[in-house]
């Protein structure tokens, strides 16, 4: 798992919940922006998850494998999932969505930083 | 909050109508069902937290079960059947199903304050937490506000 990857995702994730959040107390609904910062996130996390499985298949995997590979396939799918739900809701509560998104991202990502150092 | 929700008037959301207005046709959930927007407006949130914790207690449940089942049958297995119950309700928002989201509404509820009781008042029948331990502690409290958030929107959108 490479650190500044996971560190930058986390960072990423938080300031799309952070602008969603505002998004909504504006009243606004989805804008471009928070589909684009989505994509980029998700292309992260889709890297961040090939490294992870070059990884465990060289065998350089910590013991909780199965916990770790449920924690990526979750991080994978969540963004896609978001955007879908959320566009499909034209209304302040679009973004919204994405912020519940945004903010399950670092918690998932942490945890997996701390499996892959073997703390937890 | 001024203006979120709506009710009693329309189905559609009107706090934004200047929005909503041209995209309202394609929500879907316009006419009919018996608990039409229940899935709509702030209830698009609630579905999202809903399948959060679906796959967070699934997922986690799922491992457990597969790799240790014989250390905690008891809390493994209500840790699956409390991602079931949170499925069944982001499910049953997002499709309008209000009965259906009542039941597992009442279901989450109870769970959360029999086994938060429970793992309380006799911690050794609960070895290893289950989402529902200590009425939700090891996920800050969300599992016990989560059913009472969704028993309080359903009853704010029911429809005459």
């Amino acid at each position: 798992m490479i650190d500044p990857l996971a560190i930058g995702l986390i960072v990423l994730a938080l300031v799309i919940a952070l602008v969603s959040l505002l998004t909504t107390a504006l009243n606004k609904a989805m804008g471009n922006l928070l589909l684009v910062a989505l994509g980029v996130l998700e292309l992260g996390l889709l890297i961040q998850a090939g490294f992870l499985i070059a990884a465990l298949v060289r065998g350089e995997g910590p013991e909780e494998t199965a916990t770790l590979i449920g924690y990526m396939l979750g991080t994978v799918v969540i963004p896609p999932v978001a955007a879908f739900w959320g566009v499909g809701e034209r209304s302040r509560w679009g973004p919204a969505v994405i912020a519940v998104a945004g903010f399950a991202i670092p918690g998932m990502v942490g945890r997996m930083m701390q499996i892959w150092q073997g703390v937890a | 909050m001024s203006g979120t929700t709506n009710g009693h008037d329309t189905p559609v959301n009107t706090d934004s109508g200047h929005e909503a207005g041209a995209a309202a046709p394609s929500s879907g959930n316009g006419h009919g069902g018996d608990g039409h927007g229940i899935g709509s407006g702030p209830g698009r949130v609630l579905v999202a937290v809903y399948a959060v914790f679906a796959l967070a207690a699934g997922s986690r449940a799922a491992v457990q079960i597969a790799r240790q089942f014989d250390e905690a049958p008891l809390a493994y297995s209500l840790s699956a059947f409390a991602a079931v119950v949170y499925l069944l309700l982001a499910v049953a928002l997002a499709m309008g199903r209000r009965t259906l989201a009542l039941v597992a509404c009442g279901i989450e509820l109870a769970g959360v304050l029999i086994v938060g009781t429970l793992s309380l008042a006799d911690p050794e029948a609960f070895p290893k937490a289950t989402v529902w331990s200590g009425f939700g502690s090891g996920y800050v409290f969300i599992p016990m506000v989560l059913p009472l958030i969704g028993l309080y929107w359903l009853s704010r959108r029911r429809q005459p």
